[in-house]
């Protein structure tokens, strides 16, 4: 019975459980053998440490009960709204934001001129408007006549 | 008496629901405290079992006790928890504070040391140091049976395991307790014996 290692009946059950026969056999083995008797004596702490561990339970707070029926009421009130409100609740700030931007931009596309530049403002003429739509406020010199008739002809050719 | 409760509650009774959490918080506190030991943490572990309680009132049929139908929800929401937060570092082969190592020699010469406030703390944080080298559900199984001696049969309706899968649980987080206390031993000795050279 001394022959046999007692890791086993160490690791089978706790030390509280263990009987009186079974405490007897690890004790006497632990005696004669140097390795048992540190695995005996290590189970030994071990079990007083956890039984430590064990004991320290936290108390539940005077308001924690306050506090659950709080967050219960809150659960309860959020599942109440259907959902395509909870989801427009979360995105409602996202999608104002875009339709405000989209607004914005459309407002200044609407309001604000075109550009032109000045190096295209002779031939923004076609030989037509200057032949046919010439008035006295929109004079143009000679040789803008004559470079503007040339330069549709060279392009048509 | 539970079963006539959880119908109240069910059937919007706020009253009802706020008489079992007022009757079963200090239980399920009991269950978080295994799993933390940070305050907030535990309070947000209980907080978060009576909400899953409360949704889930319609499925508990009166058929155990309402307190164990409770303890089961705690110890799954709380290895949840734990699962889904970061492991913690395993600091079992670290070298020993000074408190721990006079703890442990206190102890190591069978006379049980002093049991003040300060000699528990330091206990509970040897303990903390043993139980980093296991499971989430191997801590569970050894706190349960070998702190607070329960039986296998509790663990397993506590858990929702069979009870060979918590036999055998035990078993392996007991084997890897007990050496990683071996190795703190084997520390204190050979820190105890270059102190003397």
């Amino acid at each position: 019975m001394k022959d046999r290692h007692i890791t086993e009946i160490l690791d089978n059950a706790s030390m509280a459980a263990l009987s009186e026969s079974e405490l007897n056999e690890v004790r006497a083995h632990a005696l004669e053998c140097g390795p048992c008797r540190s695995a005996y004596e290590a189970a030994r702490m071990s079990a007083v440490v956890l039984k430590s561990r064990a004991q320290t339970a936290i108390e539940p707070s005077p308001f924690f009960q306050t506090r659950v029926m709080a967050a219960i009421r809150e659960q309860r009130e959020v599942e109440s709204v259907p959902a395509i409100f909870r989801l427009w609740n979360s995105a409602k700030v996202l999608v104002s934001s875009m339709a405000l931007a989209t607004v914005a931009l459309g407002a200044l596309s609407f309001a604000l001129p075109e550009a032109t530049p000045d190096d295209q403002s002779l031939s923004a003429y076609s030989a037509e408007s200057v032949i046919m739509g010439q008035s006295a406020d929109d004079q143009m010199t000679y040789e803008q006549v004559l470079s503007t008739i040339y330069e549709d002809d060279d392009d048509a050719r | 008496m539970d079963l006539d409760l959880a119908r109240q509650a069910q059937d919007g009774d706020e009253s009802a629901f706020a008489e079992i959490v007022r009757r079963y918080s200090p239980r399920v506190f009991s269950v978080a405290s295994r799993f933390f030991r940070q305050r907030s943490l535990v309070e947000e572990a209980a907080q978060e079992v009576f909400l899953k309680a409360y949704t889930q009132l319609g499925s508990f049929e009166g058929r155990g006790s309402l307190e164990g139908w409770l303890t089961r929800i705690a110890t799954n929401t709380c290895l949840n928890m734990v699962r889904s937060s970061k492991r913690r570092p395993e600091s079992t082969v670290s070298d020993l504070t000074d408190d721990e190592q006079s703890w442990l020699d206190q102890h190591s010469v069978g006379d049980g040391g002093r049991s003040s406030v300060e000699s528990s703390l330091v206990a509970t944080d040897l303990a903390d140091r043993l139980l980093s080298v296991l499971s989430p559900e191997d801590q569970q199984a050894l706190l349960m049976i070998d702190g607070e001696d329960a039986s296998i049969k509790e663990v397993a309706e506590a858990t929702g395991w069979s009870e060979s899968k918590v036999k055998v649980r035990a078993f392996r987080a007991r084997k890897k307790v007990r050496e990683a206390m071996e190795k703190l031993l084997g520390r204190k000795s050979k820190q105890l014996n270059s102190a003397a050279d």
